[in-house]
Formats: structure tokens, sequence, C-alpha cells
């Protein structure tokens, strides 16, 4: 009896996109396959990249999670020298949250001025993201694309703010987050906005909004599948690498609750609540994950990818 | 492959007599096509379409059912490759071992501890499904006690793995159960045999998707029907890949010869198990089996499958009613919401990163979100006017004021007409919500007077 092959054929690749790194410093390159995620089909130039999430201004993650990163959080650069170093992030997610009024409200040139620093301190590849509030966003991402020594990406363009952010890439050589609230149209609706004001496709990287285990994670999933589909159908303006976020997966309760003895050890199920949401992340097509517990950097790196 | 609604009604009479209830041929047709009704209610159809018909809609992965009673067990019974083409139907069925070679006072405590894996979300529990019972002993009579044990104790379906000696033992004892046996690869001609003769359920093993169907087609041969196929696949990667594989012959291709639920053993050393657990509930395992019970690491397996397997065009609802967020007071704020489970998450996370204690209001809209909710009227001036009386959040707050999601904005006069309440316009995106709760000065909930 012969079993007929269940690999697939599809007209579309999805794009490569590289990261780049300072010298001395890995660059990350994702996307360039022609297959589903997970299984032996097509060809798969480039494994998923991981990558952690560092903070500015005032953080405080659950205990579990500030013990697993030994309370190391506080001084982003020293931080993101532990993130890359000792924990094997392949590229930083750096927040300036700490511009944000509640999150510590740094200057817009001590938030450029942090970026600086972390670019100085480790060689790898780095996203910034901006802190979240419209018009400070609005002036600092124009100071962090001019402060940044080097190409970075940018976080996030969307439909309001994608011709500053787009145009601040363009102007000094950086890549865009192009982000989207779990919505396959207006996902590719940014993208074609950022390429018409001239942004090249290759730059940009899809940010479909992640849902943590249990708190919407089956929406980011579906999403994830489709733009993936999509974009192996052809659909160039989705055929782009997919960034998933992991830290909505800590701010469920089921991931930090202490006082619930039938649910496990706390330190456990947290790292497992994150890691569960990555795994799922993979399994719909993510080509990036930004983590926020070292060991899941190790875990999702560790897996013997073929 | 599945018909079309147009080659269904080429099939039909086409009298368009409406005796199936529909009003014309078509219109059957469709609902024939969509799954939603079976030929059998055109009482004219001929035997040629009926048998047509039939063939076609087989389901393309047979159904497979363990236990009995309300604890039954489904796997397999799918017909698509991605949840948001329709919905997955069976969700992902979660065993924990046993080993038979503990004493029966262990063995008892170990079922217990596998029964507490029960969790409450969303007003739905969570649990594992099956225990599974291994023969470490070699000894059929131990082997058939700890299967009567485990049945009495946790009271839910047995997963049986041993050799057919022992199998047959336990089938003595718990075969009217309905257990799923699960012989050595070697013995799966015995173990078919045995499952024929017990009409019982099989779990048929051999390396690789090619072997696998070599050994169903031996377990047919022997007369076992309900089959369920274990790849043994050596990793995560291996599992994941012949999960994918056997589910795409099944509804892609409809090869029938391996069109089967899947089951993988991922206990006894199988590497990284958690992450071939989260990848394999994510992409179509019908059956896993986990040496762990720490609930740390089944919880979030759970959950995940909770999620994966929600039907996407119905959402989870959350009930209506008041939330309490944070240590609340008379004096703490008041926000309404839908009762779309996504939205009430969203909007209860982001309440509780402004830390400030506050009562979340839940309106019943048919699980929509607040933009779709008002676009179908469910969620109106009137609809938040009734539950602000009817839900008693009067009598737990002093004040009467209440934030309304900035989105429907249009609906605070109406509102303040209809009840006694002052209505504050709050962002138009959730996330906004923790400097907005920060920045509202707190006489705004001072206690009303007169």
């Amino acid at each position: 009896m012969t079993i007929p092959s269940a690999a697939r054929c599809y007209p579309g690749r999805i794009l490569s996109v590289t990261l780049p790194a300072a010298p001395g410093g890995t660059p990350v390159t994702v996307g360039g396959q022609n297959a589903l995620p997970l299984v032996p089909e097509g060809d798969r130039p480039h494994r998923a990249a991981v990558g952690m999430e560092v903070g500015t201004g005032v953080c405080e993650p659950p205990p579990s999670l500030a013990r697993a990163v030994e309370n190391r959080e506080k001084d982003p650069v020293s931080f993101a020298k532990a993130c890359v170093e000792e924990w094997g992030a392949q590229f930083l997610f750096l927040s300036l949250s700490g511009c944000h009024p509640d999150g510590g409200g740094q200057t817009v040139s001590l938030g450029a001025r942090i970026l600086r620093e972390v670019l100085t301190a480790v060689p790898c590849p780095v996203i910034v993201g901006g802190c979240g509030e419209e018009e400070i966003d609005a002036k600092l991402f124009p100071a962090v694309a001019e402060a940044a020594p080097r190409p970075v990406f940018l976080s996030y363009a969307d439909e309001k703010n994608y011709r500053l952010v787009g145009g601040a890439a363009m102007a000094y050589g950086h890549g865009v987050v192009s982000w989207s609230p779990i919505d396959i149209n207006m996902a590719k609706q940014i993208n074609l906005l950022l390429s018409d004001i001239g942004v090249p496709a290759g730059r940009i990287l899809i940010d479909p909004l992640t849902g943590g285990l249990g708190y919407g994670l089956e929406y980011t999933f579906s999403i994830v599948e489709r733009i993936r589909l999509a974009g192996l159908g052809g659909d160039g303006m989705l055929a782009l690498p997919v960034l998933c976020h992991l830290g909505d997966a800590w701010k469920a309760r089921e991931a930090v609750e202490v006082s619930e003895p039938s649910w496990g050890d706390v330190v456990v199920r947290g790292r497992r609540w994150e890691e569960a949401t990555g795994w799922a992340c993979l399994a719909a097509g993510a080509d990036l994950l930004v983590c926020r517990h070292p060991e899941n950097v190790a875990a999702f790196r560790g897996m013997a990818w073929r | 492959m599945a018909l079309t609604a147009l080659e269904i009604y080429k099939l039909l009479p086409k009298t368009n007599c409406k005796d199936c209830g529909f009003p014309t041929c078509l219109a059957f047709a469709m609902q024939l096509a969509g799954g939603k009704e079976k030929i059998e209610k055109c009482e004219h159809a001929s035997e040629e379409a009926k048998q047509t018909l039939g063939a076609a809609s087989a389901p393309p992965l047979p159904k497979v059912l363990v236990g009995t009673g309300d604890r039954t067990v489904t796997l397999g019974d799918e017909v698509v490759l991605f949840r948001h083409e329709k919905t997955f139907y069976h969700p992902t069925a979660i065993a924990v071992s046993v080993s038979d070679a503990l004493s029966e006072e262990t063995l008892r405590e170990r079922v217990r501890g596998i029964s507490a894996l029960s969790f409450e979300r969303v007003g739905q529990a969570l649990s594992v499904d099956l225990v599974a019972v291994r023969c470490e002993s070699g000894d059929p009579a131990r082997f058939a006690a700890a299967a009567a044990s485990a049945l009495a104790t946790g009271g839910k379906p047995l997963l049986l793995v041993g050799p057919c000696a022992v199998l047959e033992a336990a089938v003595g004892v718990a075969g009217t159960s309905r257990p799923l046996l699960c012989p050595p690869p070697e013995e799966t001609g015995n173990g078919a045999r045995l499952a024929a003769s017990g009409k019982l359920p099989l779990v048929v093993r051999a390396r690789g998707i090619e072997g696998l169907a070599k050994a169903l087609a031996i377990a047919r041969t022997a007369g076992a029907t309900d089959l369920v196929a274990d790849p043994m696949s050596a990793d995560a990667l291996q599992a994941v890949a012949d999960s994918v594989f056997i589910r795409r012959l099944a509804i892609t291709h409809r090869a029938r010869e391996i069109a089967y639920p899947t089951a993988f053993d991922l206990g006894q050393g199988f590497p990284q198990p958690f992450a071939a657990a989260c990848l394999l509930v994510s992409k179509y395992g019908s059956l896993l089996v986990l040496d762990t019970a720490d609930p740390a690491e089944i919880f979030p397996i759970l959950t995940l499958r909770q999620n994966l397997f929600t039907d996407p065009q119905r959402p989870i609802q959350v009930e209506p009613g008041i939330y309490p967020i944070g240590k609340v007071t008379p004096s703490s704020p008041v926000l309404v919401t839908t009762n779309f489970s996504l939205t009430y998450f969203t909007v209860r996370s982001d309440v509780e990163s402004a830390k400030t204690p506050a009562y979340l209001l839940i309106a019943e809209c048919d699980g929509m979100s607040v933009l779709t909710a008002w676009a179908a009227g469910k969620f109106t001036a009137e609809s938040i006017a009734r539950i602000l009386t009817e839900s008693g959040i009067a009598e737990q707050v002093g004040h009467r004021t209440l934030i309304l999601p900035g989105m429907v904005a249009r609906l605070s006069g109406k509102i303040e007409e209809l009840a006694p309440w002052r209505v504050l316009v709050g962002p138009q995106e959730s996330s906004a919500l923790p400097s907005y709760l920060r920045r509202l000065p707190p006489a705004a909930f001072a206690a009303a007077h007169g």
C-alpha cells in the first residue's frame, strides 16, 4: 500500500528579513520559508528566533519572574547584557515604557540615551518599542531613530502613526514592526501603507497582537495561521515574518497567583504559562518570540529544530 | 471529497416539494453541503442519491469512543485542518499514567491526585480525561487489580498499556467500562483480536506513517474497528510532523487507510514532554499520555486546549453581573462593558493593572464586543440602564457615576435620561484605562446626596 505524501507546495514564500547586529554580534534572519511551521515540507532556511524583553522605568515583574531574572531588571543596560550573554537571547526588545507618565515619566532624551547605552553594551539586534502614549511616542520615535548609532527596528507602526514611524525608520535606515489588533485585513493594510510611503518589505515584521494563554491566545493562534496561509498563498503584503510577544502570559492571574495551592508551584506554573503561549505561537507560524523568562529562551532555542 | 451544494442539488428530485421543510431543493442542498442536515429528510431522494451523499458525508476522520456514560471521551471526528475554517469539535484527550508496580495504597493516592487535577476557567471545568495504567509488573493479576482500582478510585475511562496477556486479564475486570487497549507494536494482531472480541477501542502502534498504515490494516483484518493510531514518534518535532501529516491525509487526501485519531505517549522518558504536549494540542493530537501529574504543568496544557477548541464562531461568554476587581469600597468606580469573554478579560486586566479597585458591570450582549454589540442593538442605553437597576450595583456603591466605554460615548445622554446615574465617557481603548482611572478625581465617586 502506498500512502501519498502529505507535504504541500505553496505558490508563495515568506520574505527573509534580517535584523542587523553590530560588529561582533550575530544578525538574526527569519522568514524565507515556503512551508507551514513544524512540518517537513518545502524549505526553511532559518529557524524561529528567540529574544527577550528589556523594560525601562518602573519594572514590576511578578515575584516568580523577578526571581528568575535575579532582580536585575531594574537597570536596562546590565539587564540587556544578562539577557544576551547569560540567557541566550538572540535579539532584544527594548521597551521604552519608562517614557510613559505611568511608567516613570522619563524624558524622550533619556529614552534615547538608554537606547544608545544598550546598543553600545550589546552587539545583538534590537527592536525598540514605544511607550504606548500617542503624543509621547510621536516625539520618541523620531528621537530614537536619530539617536540609534546602528540600524534597529521600531515598534510599532499602526494605522494612526505609520507615517511617523515609517518615515523615521526610512530616514535613518531602520526597520519597522507593523502592528494590528488581531485583524488580518488591518495587518495587510498597514503593510500596504508602509510600502506606499517607501518602507521596503524586507524591513517589515508583523506584530499581530499576542494574547496570553487563557486570555485570547486562540485569536492570535488563528490570525497567525491565516496570515501565514495568505502569505504562502501568494499575498506579498502578508508574506512577512511574524513576531509574537509572550509578555501577556504574565498578566494572567493563573500565571502569578500564589494563594492557589491546587494550581501547583507558582514558580513552575508561571514559566510554563509563558512557555505554552510560545509553543502555540510557534505552531501557528510565529518567526520571532519575545520572552520574559530566561529558561524559556533556552526551551525554545533548545528544541532540535530541523 | 465533500460535495458542493450544486453537485448535491443535481442528485435531488428538484421538485421543490418542501416536504423536507426547506422552500426549495437548492436550499436543502445548501444545508446538506454545510453538514447541517441529513439526506434522510428528503423522502423522495433516490437510492443512488442516498448512497452518494452517505459516502461523501462520512466523516473524514472516524470517531472513536472511550469509556461509558457521561465520562465518555470522544477521539477524532474532525472535519477541518484549521480552526478558522469551521471549528475543532473534540478536544485533545489527556491521560495521566499510573504504574501497576505501585503498592495498592500509593496507586490509589496517585489516581486521587489525577482526579484532583481539575480547574475552573470562564465557567468551564477543565480536567484530565483518562487514567493510563501502565504494566510494569508483567503480572496479569496485578495489572487487572491495578486497572480495577484505578477505575473505582478515579471513575475516569482507562487506557490500558501492556502486553496482550495482561490486557486480557484487565479486560476481564474492567472491560465493561470500555477501556482503550494499547498493546505493544509487536502484538498488533493479538491485541486487535482481543479488542474485536470485547468490541473495545484499540491503539495501534508502529513507527512512521507507512508502518502505521500496515499495522492498521493488520488490526482491521483481525476484526478491530475502533482504532487509534500511534506513530511512536521519537521526539516533539517528529510527533508534530506525524500528527500534521496524518490529519492532512485524513482531511485533504481522504486516505482512509491512515485516517484515524492519533495517540502519543509522552511519558517514559520522552524528551521535552511539556513542549510536545503544547505542540500536539495545537496541532491535531487526539490523545496524549503524560507521566506528570503536576498541576503547574497540567493546568497550562488544559488551558491551551480550552483556548484552541473554543468554537471561533461562538465566543465564550462571561456571566452578566457585577465583578468586583481588587479591594472595592462603596466609593470605587463602576465601569460597564459587554459579556464577550475577550472584552471582559481585557478590561479586567487593564483595571487590575491600574491598581484602582473598581466594579465591572457585565451586560448580556450575546458574547459580542462593545462596538459589535452596539451595532447589533444589544449594548444600548436601555440595556445599560436595565443592568444599573437590576444588578443591585446601587446597593454596593454610594455614588451614582458610571464609566462608559468611549466607543459608545453617544449613549451617555440617553442613559442619564433612563437611570438616575451620571455617565463619564471612558477611553476608546481599554488599554488607556490604567491612566484614565488613576487620573479620575476621587470626588467623582463620592457618595451621592439627596
